[in-house]
């Protein structure tokens, strides 16, 4: 399909005060369309209440937000028409049922479905999530309840989809399952979607490009390519008496260090390939590669301690980081 | 279909059993009052002398209503009014608070506003379902009147007076959602502004006016300030006045805007006080199950000891406004005081023994809370991490009826030292003032039983814990309290703890009744602790 560059989601140094507390502190985040956009950050870093006023839920403290070219405070419920959300933490009437639950949900929504596309969709679905819709809302677990809103987001037809941490507490299967669905609806229709997480490889498996905020601001964007730049797989092995002096040498490897008999190094995540064949000439045992997590980013690129000089990225903003950034991956 | 309407029949789908119980309850109390009524004063002589005492001894006006002569009709609006507007009340704070701050707290809120819903419907589907509810209440309550066969344009102002009631406490409920950030705390505020607006207008009863022949009496100025009150101004039967309703239908119109100007304003699940931050360490003292139950109760406790003390700061203040109320009309108090103290109990006796009733149910119901605590601990799942830790399932149980144990007492001292202030400060120097610690202990038995009890309930059906609980109360409220000016069946009355509740007079106090309750407590508890090592938590 075509991209246009439309712009779907625009915020323009945003703000949310909660009391003394600054939740968003000059929040620019921009969404085109088609596109599925990862929107990362740690725990309590303003991803939900980003989410929340883009949704029209919270009001901005000042700063603007428009989405598909509506003021989401205002135009709240002509806006919802035509967005779904998914909330991270999903709570169920005790005495409905998940199917009244799910009908009730998209009822609301309103997205234009008849009823027997909608009745086969909403079967569809609940096979495909592995989903018994006709228990009481008080005996589903907290991912059959995460189930619920997932189906009742994506029985509808929407054009922009608001996810936040769509798939926590479900399963490696399930998520396997939303993620198909995302992309599958994704390419057949063409819809908008950000994808707020803090678990990088979700977002790395759908997203298009991403944004990463960070105490309430965007701190870096871009493609995932860039991002995973960023990043270092952390890769050990047993030591035995594997002689590491060739991989000391490697410019991609950083930190090798050897302690409790295993030799441990990171490599720069775009460049895994180039070490593996030494690797393999070594003939290493136990190999481990753990991808780069998340919160390993942020410590390298804007912990407070592990890197001092990022505390001045707060006053300096996008100049600095930007030049931080290349630090690691040449030294 | 529009949200509006989805969301109208969610709440109808909700509460469909809820709200089918509460207004048959209380067309049903309408009819039954009218029938216990006719069968126990028979006549007009009958009820005019009733009233002669009532207004000569205006107690007892603080737990009915304004006299207005002594036909059945306007004889039964007098006894049963203040109650059914109580119930009605309540009826629409629960109900209110349950679609609104209770939806935003669990979450459920943020989902619906959403969709297309948006931030509105949800309050307008709230104020529909309440509006319709309130009609039914209406209409059942005349009814039931009518049925008994009182006067049917009467009974339909008394009807809707008992609606008008509930719609002025369905915004309030409204409005004390859009300030607590908890359900708890706007149900508790919001119960506590109803019990304030029934004992505002029993302050009014008791204080006002009386008319010539000592069977009707003009309120004084607190009835005016309590919906309770204003339904009492139609005058039902004698006036038929339908102007008063436009009062409680007012404040209701009110609160909504103000909801709606506060909603405007506020993030979805945000509100007005701020929940606040805790504390960073635990105190010292927080290291048991007691300890986390005092914990978790502390603010109910603190709120139930207020409402002990207020209710008992009203004797004093009250027995100065009656004596001179009374000194006014001397000619017929002379006789009825006579009459009073040859059954051995003064003035100031009976108020206490009056109010202390009333501070016995808080302290109920300030037990209860206590006990049903349990069950809420339960299906949110924080009983879990504390009976995995080295604390027993019989031993978690124990110390949350312990603590209900504990709060009773508080609630009851807390109301011998309002009342014991005040009637110090009004001057009274009879022995009745020394009676107050007595009269307090005299109400612990019955309301012991209100923790022995639905603690064996949670053990045996847990499920049933929290309705059961508060249904009990109701029940034991409606029998033993009003059972007596209903003219239920004696055998009925038994039924209800307050019945047997101690009565301290002059020549002393019966404790029989007392000493049977407690045994009956201390067996029901036993059987809990012991029945409880054999039952899992768990949520269902």
């Amino acid at each position: 399909m075509f991209v246009v560059m439309d712009t779907v989601i625009q915020t323009v140094d945003l703000h949310k005060n909660f009391g003394r507390v600054k939740a968003l502190d000059g929040l620019d985040l921009e969404v085109h369309e088609g596109e599925i956009h990862g929107f990362l950050g740690p725990n309590g870093a303003g991803k939900t209440t980003t989410l929340r006023i883009l949704l029209g839920l919270a009001r901005a403290s000042s700063g603007s937000a428009t989405v598909l070219g509506m003021h989401p405070w205002a135009d709240a419920v002509e806006l919802h028409r035509r967005v779904a959300s998914i909330p991270g933490d999903v709570s169920l009437w005790p005495n409905l049922s998940g199917g009244e639950a799910i009908d009730l949900l998209s009822r609301l929504r309103d997205g234009g479905v008849d009823q027997a596309t909608y009745k086969e969709r909403k079967h569809h679905l609940c096979e495909l999530f592995d989903f018994d819709p006709s228990k009481k809302g008080r005996a589903y677990s907290k991912g059959n309840r995460q189930k619920v809103a997932l189906i009742s987001a994506l029985v509808m037809d929407a054009e922009l989809y608001l996810l936040d941490e769509p798939t926590s507490g479900l399963d490696p299967l399930m998520e396997a399952v939303f993620t198909r669905e995302i992309r599958r609806i994704a390419h057949e229709n063409g819809v908008t979607v950000l994808l707020s997480s803090h678990i990088l490889s979700e977002v790395e498996q759908l997203a298009d490009r991403v944004s990463i905020i960070r105490a309430g601001r965007i701190v870096d964007g871009g493609t995932l390519d860039a991002l995973r730049h960023l990043t270092r797989t952390e890769i050990s092995f047993a030591q035995d008496s594997v002689d590491t002096h060739a991989l000391d040498t490697l410019s991609q490897v950083h930190d090798l260090t050897v302690a409790d008999g295993r030799v441990k190094f990171g490599a720069d995540s775009d460049r895994v390939h180039e070490v593996l064949p030494l690797l393999g000439s070594l003939r290493v045992k136990g190999l481990l590669v753990a991808p780069p997590s998340l919160e390993e980013l942020f410590l390298r690129h804007y912990g407070d301690t592990v890197t001092p000089p990022a505390r001045q990225e707060e006053d300096d903003g996008g100049t600095h980081h930007r030049r931080h950034r290349a630090a690691p991956a040449g030294a | 279909m529009g949200a509006l309407w989805i969301l109208y029949r969610q709440r109808l789908r909700r509460d469909r059993w809820q709200v089918t119980v509460w207004v048959l309850s209380i067309g049903m109390l309408a009819l039954f009052a009218v029938a216990a009524i006719a069968k126990t004063f028979g006549d007009d002589a009958t009820r005019a002398q009733v009233l002669q005492l009532a207004t000569a001894a205006p107690a007892i006006l603080l737990l009915r209503g304004l006299p207005r002569g002594p036909g059945l009709d306007s004889f039964t609006f007098f006894e049963i009014f203040a109650f059914l507007g109580v119930l009605a009340g309540l009826m629409n704070t629960f109900l209110a608070v349950r679609h609104t701050r209770a939806e935003e707290e669990s979450g459920r809120g943020e989902m619906i506003a959403a969709t297309a819903a948006g931030r509105w419907a949800p309050l307008g589907a709230t104020v529909l379902h309440g509006a319709v509810v309130n009609i039914l209440v209406s209409i059942a309550t005349a009814l039931g009147f009518m049925a008994g066969g009182l006067d049917p344009a009467g009974s339909l102002v008394a009807g809707f007076a008992t609606g008008a009631v509930g719609f002025a406490f369905l915004g309030v409920g409204l409005l004390a959602s859009e300030f607590f950030s908890t359900s708890r705390g706007a149900n508790g505020i919001s119960s506590a502004l109803v019990m304030v607006g029934y004992l505002l207008r029993g302050f009014g009863d008791a204080t006002g006016q009386v008319g010539p022949d000592g069977t009707t009496m003009t309120a004084a100025w607190p009835s005016w300030i309590s919906p309770i009150g204003w339904g009492q101004q139609t005058f039902a039967y004698t006036g038929n006045r339908w102007w008063p309703l436009l009062l409680p239908l007012a404040l209701g119109v009110a609160c909504t805007a103000i909801v709606v100007a506060i909603m405007a304003r506020r993030d979805v699940g945000a509100s007005v006080f701020a929940g606040r931050s805790g504390r960073a360490d635990a105190r010292p003292w927080l290291r048991g199950s007691f300890s986390l139950a005092l914990r978790l109760q502390q603010g109910a406790i603190i709120g139930w000891c207020i409402g002990g003390l207020a209710t008992g700061l009203l004797t004093g203040s009250l027995g100065s406004a009656i004596q001179s109320s009374i000194t006014s009309n001397p000619q017929i108090t002379a006789v009825l005081r006579g009459m009073i103290e040859a059954q051995g109990t003064s003035m100031t006796q009976l108020l206490v023994a009056a109010l202390f009733e009333v501070a016995g149910i808080l302290a109920a119901a300030c037990g209860l809370q206590a006990v049903l605590r349990l069950r809420q601990e339960e299906v949110a799942g924080t009983a879990e991490p504390v009976v995995a830790e080295s604390v027993s399932r019989m031993r978690w149980l124990g110390s949350f009826i312990g603590l209900g144990a504990v709060s009773v007492v508080l609630v009851m001292a807390f109301t011998a030292l309002g009342a014991w202030l005040s009637l110090v400060a009004s001057g009274d120097t009879s022995s009745a003032v020394g009676d107050v610690w007595q009269t307090a202990v005299d109400q612990l038995p019955a309301a012991l039983i209100y923790l022995a009890l639905p603690a064996a309930v949670f053990v045996v059906w847990p499920r049933a814990t929290i309705p059961a609980g508060w249904a009990l109360l109701g029940i034991g409220v409606v029998l033993g309290i009003y059972g007596g000016m209903l003219g239920l069946d004696q055998k009925l009355r038994d039924l209800s703890p307050f019945t047997h509740t101690p009565v301290t007079t002059s020549t002393g106090t019966d404790w029989s009744g007392g000493f049977w309750m407690l045994s009956i407590a201390a067996v029901l508890t036993a059987l809990a602790l012991a029945a409880v090592r054999r039952r899992e938590v768990g949520t269902a």
